[in-house]
């Protein structure tokens, strides 16, 4: 079949405006769809983690809350043996009174310095300097070991003992201590 | 056979011609083609707006968790200090130096021949570090040296199962010129003084139950 002229020039036109009318299709139809497209598989992508990360989250809390209580009962009972006020004012005393009980008449507690505990919040390491002027070495020591079994938090970094000079079966010891307070 | 003349073959060719024109062919192709990407672009409109829902649900999930997740950050937060707290804490009184042990120990095990003139125990500032206990004192006795020694190794057999390692020395062992009476009877005396060190087991030792303690040095 032989085409004419005429028929020739219908067909370029024909295919001049099909090439019209798709490009119009693709970059003014297609265009802002994929465009929209592109935007929400971001968003999906953004989101999905955050979400799957928010989950973890809430199950993570939920597995250290599932631990904290024993943490909280041990921490709590060790606020609550700390009195209240500055411990200058209770620390002293409560260890003129244990000593007594112990056996030892006088003593001396006299606070020497405060130190930082970074780690330990809500605590702070104080420095004690406790005299016992005149003890037996027995009863010295066993005042010393109720100390350690009765105060837990109270730890002797320093333990030093001379025997008297007039009295040589007693002793003069001085302790330097360290506690935590609140 | 009886020959057989189309008189319509003119008009059939005409008609065949006018079904096959490229023009209208063209256009039947070019409707379908055009009919295909409508429903096309209704389709990808419907893929796009499904997508839409989607991330809207998400986000809206998102919104719902978000607040959450930040409440469940501070708690998980807190929670973590006062473990870590708790967990010091209980570190630090199971790790302690326990010096009435060692004072009992020495109590049970010094000779009636030896007498403590000081005694001086200080903790290292350093987790872990020897502890030092440096004792003076006077040895009276027929052999003072050998009595001063028999206490160095005495005290060092008897304090080791409570610690890592223990070394204990002399740091001085002196014959002194005056004498001490001991039993109605005049002594030689020797001047010493032990230096212990004591490591304590890493991380930290097992606690011994603390009633346990008071009697061991009460005893």
């Amino acid at each position: 079949m032989k085409l004419g002229k005429e028929e020739i020039k219908k067909i370029t036109l024909s295919l001049m405006v099909l090439t019209g009318v798709l490009y119009c299709y693709t970059t003014m139809l297609l265009g802002p769809l994929a465009r929209s497209e592109a935007a929400s598989q971001g968003k999906i992508k953004t989101i999905e983690p955050q979400i799957a990360e928010a989950k973890k989250q809430l199950q993570k809390t939920s597995a250290v809350e599932a631990r904290a209580p024993v943490a909280a009962a041990a921490l709590e009972e060790i606020k609550a043996s700390i009195p209240e006020g500055a411990p200058v004012a209770w620390f002293p005393p409560r260890i003129t009174e244990f000593f007594k009980r112990a056996g030892i008449e006088k003593t001396q507690a006299r606070f020497v310095k405060e130190e930082t505990e970074k780690e330990l919040t809500g605590f702070r390491k104080m420095i004690w300097n406790i005299e016992v002027p005149r003890a037996e070495f027995g009863v010295l020591g066993a005042a010393i070991a109720a100390l350690e079994n009765e105060e837990p938090l109270l730890e002797v970094t320093t333990v030093t003992v001379d025997a008297l000079k007039d009295e040589p079966q007693f002793q003069h010891a001085t302790l330097i201590v360290s506690t935590l307070g609140k | 056979m009886a020959l057989h003349i189309n008189l319509y073959h003119e008009i059939q060719k005409q008609a065949l011609v006018r079904r096959r024109d490229p023009l209208k062919l063209g256009m039947f192709g070019l409707l379908i083609i055009g009919v295909g990407l409508v429903a096309y672009y209704f389709v990808r409109v419907e893929q796009i707006a499904s997508l839409n829902t989607r991330v809207a649900t998400l986000e809206q999930e998102y919104k719902k968790y978000e607040p959450k997740q930040k409440a469940a950050k501070a708690r998980e937060d807190e929670l973590n200090e006062n473990i870590k707290v708790s967990e010091l804490l209980v570190k630090r009184i199971e790790g302690r130096f326990y010096w009435a042990p060692i004072l009992g120990r020495i109590l049970q095990n010094t000779p009636t021949a030896v007498q403590f003139t000081k005694l001086n125990g200080v903790l290292a500032t350093e987790p872990f570090q020897p502890a030092s206990l440096v004792m003076t004192g006077i040895a009276g006795s027929e052999v003072p040296r050998k009595t001063a020694e028999d206490l160095r190794t005495t005290l060092a057999e008897k304090i080791a199962p409570d610690f890592k390692k223990v070394e204990a020395g002399f740091s001085s062992l002196e014959d002194s010129d005056v004498n001490v009476t001991v039993a109605g009877q005049s002594r030689p005396v020797a001047n010493f003084i032990i230096d212990i060190h004591l490591k304590k087991t890493e991380p930290a030792p097992t606690p011994v139950p603390a009633r346990k303690k008071v009697a061991v040095a009460a005893q």
